[in-house]
């Protein structure tokens, strides 16, 4: 009997320490590995995301980076409460509930100077699908030179259009080949997508109907 | 005749005094057939009078005590025949076997039509979704993909390798957004005959940046994937867009 209650009490010594961190992970608890000057500086930031509800790993994998390449806390601090600002902003345009890889996708293109409004455009056209990779390759595009207008309207077309994480990864590879090749982004952009548009889903739909006997195009 | 307590009988002289058209003298005729079948040992498989008014199934211990759905059909005493109190007979059940027997008929139509919902895996969900895909690129109408898999499907983590030719290194670590810029959890492993580090880390779909750590301090890009340069802290640092292709 005695020795069932020491065996109990051990194996729930055991298990204690496991669960409480696997909590704190959840609760997007700070790393151990954090910098205490650092960890001090930005706790005001993340206990103010906590309680509007946005993922605090975010911010504090923002703060590690920067410690990881040398940078002051001040700098740190500033990155981290730019980031949060960033990531509100992004909750709001893809609302009702952004997953964690849509928030920091949305809060790199916002860095990059895509406008809230095509966020929430593409929340719109995308319907339930996940927007990681379509704001991803938007991010990559504007950073390759191509103007944020066109690339917003392209991309917010090509989610209307029904295309999937797939047709915007072939897309960005295709033009990071063309600027290699020394073609201009925005001229890439347009040529490329004359390839994609007719394998999409809609586009396909659409030929198909209009294939059909009886549903001829008026001439 | 009738006996005190002979809860059979007294259920038949019930059955057959409600019943209309029954000649006066039937209940009498039954119960002195079935007294003589008891006086002679062997109750009477089927005891059929030749006016075929009268007609009493075999007594059974089945009988004697009846379940819910045990019940007579007036047909049996005003001229049902004997096939058909053997057939009703034969198909008497009690109730929860009965109730037994309809699930099972209903899971079966279910199972044989196929409209149970089947409760898929997110492998298996976004399998099925690619397979759609591929179909939709073929020129036929399908729903999207992003109509038929979860968001939280499409967003698991794809195994992706990332690989440095840096021979005179003596470790290689990776920091990137998808581990926290955390080294320590991605150490890259050299392989013996070229010489190079590499390392495969499940990374979500997305756009992400990284660098490598060469000898645990020196910041290095990675020669094969196109770089960004890092507003926040001014650095460089690769890019990478991970997705299912």
């Amino acid at each position: 009997m005695r020795a069932s209650r020491y065996a109990a009490v051990t194996l729930a010594l055991i298990a204690l320490p496991a669960a409480t961190s696997r909590r704190a992970e959840a609760q997007g608890a700070r790393p151990a590995d954090l910098d205490s000057a650092t960890a001090a500086a930005i706790a005001p930031i993340v206990q103010q995301a906590r309680s509007a509800s946005l993922p605090v790993e975010l911010l504090y994998a923002k703060a590690r980076e920067g410690e990881v390449q040398r940078a002051p806390v001040a700098r740190i601090e500033a990155a981290v409460r730019a980031l949060a600002a960033r990531m509100q902003t992004a909750s709001e345009a893809l609302a009702p509930n952004p997953t964690v890889q849509e928030l920091a996708a949305a809060a790199d293109a916002l860095k990059v100077g895509v406008p809230r409004e095509t966020l929430r455009e593409m929340r719109r056209r995308g319907r339930d699908g996940s927007l990681a990779v379509p704001i991803g390759v938007l991010t990559q595009l504007v950073v390759r030179g191509v103007p944020v207008e066109k690339a917003s309207v392209q991309v917010v077309d090509l989610l209307q259009r029904g295309a999937v994480p797939k047709h915007f990864i072939a897309l960005d590879e295709r033009v990071r080949e063309d600027v290699l090749a020394g073609k201009r982004p925005d001229e890439s952009l347009d040529l490329r997508l004359k390839g994609i548009i007719p394998n999409l889903p809609q586009q396909a739909t659409a030929e198909a109907l209009s294939a059909t006997p009886g549903n001829k195009r008026p001439r | 005749v009738r006996e005190e307590h002979d809860e059979l009988i007294g259920r038949i002289v019930d059955e057959l005094r409600v019943l209309p058209a029954v000649p006066a003298d039937a209940t009498a005729r039954v119960l002195a057939r079935v007294d003589a079948a008891r006086r002679g040992g062997t109750p009477s498989a089927s005891v059929s009078d030749d006016d075929d008014v009268i007609f009493f199934p075999a007594v059974t211990d089945e009988m004697a005590t009846p379940g819910p759905l045990a019940h007579s059909a007036p047909g049996a005493a005003n001229g049902g025949g004997p096939a058909r109190g053997g057939l009703r007979r034969r198909f008497m059940v009690s109730l929860p076997a009965a109730i037994g027997y309809a699930l099972a008929a209903t899971l079966a139509g279910f199972l044989i039509r196929g409209a149970l919902p089947r409760k898929a895996d997110p492998i298996t969900a976004a399998r099925e979704a690619r397979r759609d895909d591929t179909s939709a690129s073929a020129g036929v109408a399908v729903r999207p993909v992003a109509a038929v898999v979860s968001r939280e499907a499409q967003e698991a983590p794809v195994a992706t390798q990332f690989v440095l030719d840096a021979s005179r290194a003596k470790s290689v670590s990776l920091v990137g957004d998808f581990n926290a810029w955390d080294g320590a959890k991605t150490p890259l492993v050299r392989d013996s005959a070229s010489g190079m580090w590499s390392a495969v880390v499940p990374v979500t779909p997305g756009r992400h940046v990284y660098a490598f750590l060469v000898d645990g301090k020196t910041w290095t890009l990675d020669p094969q994937a196109p770089k960004t340069k890092d507003s926040d802290y001014g650095t460089e640092q690769s890019v990478i867009i991970v997705g299912l292709r």
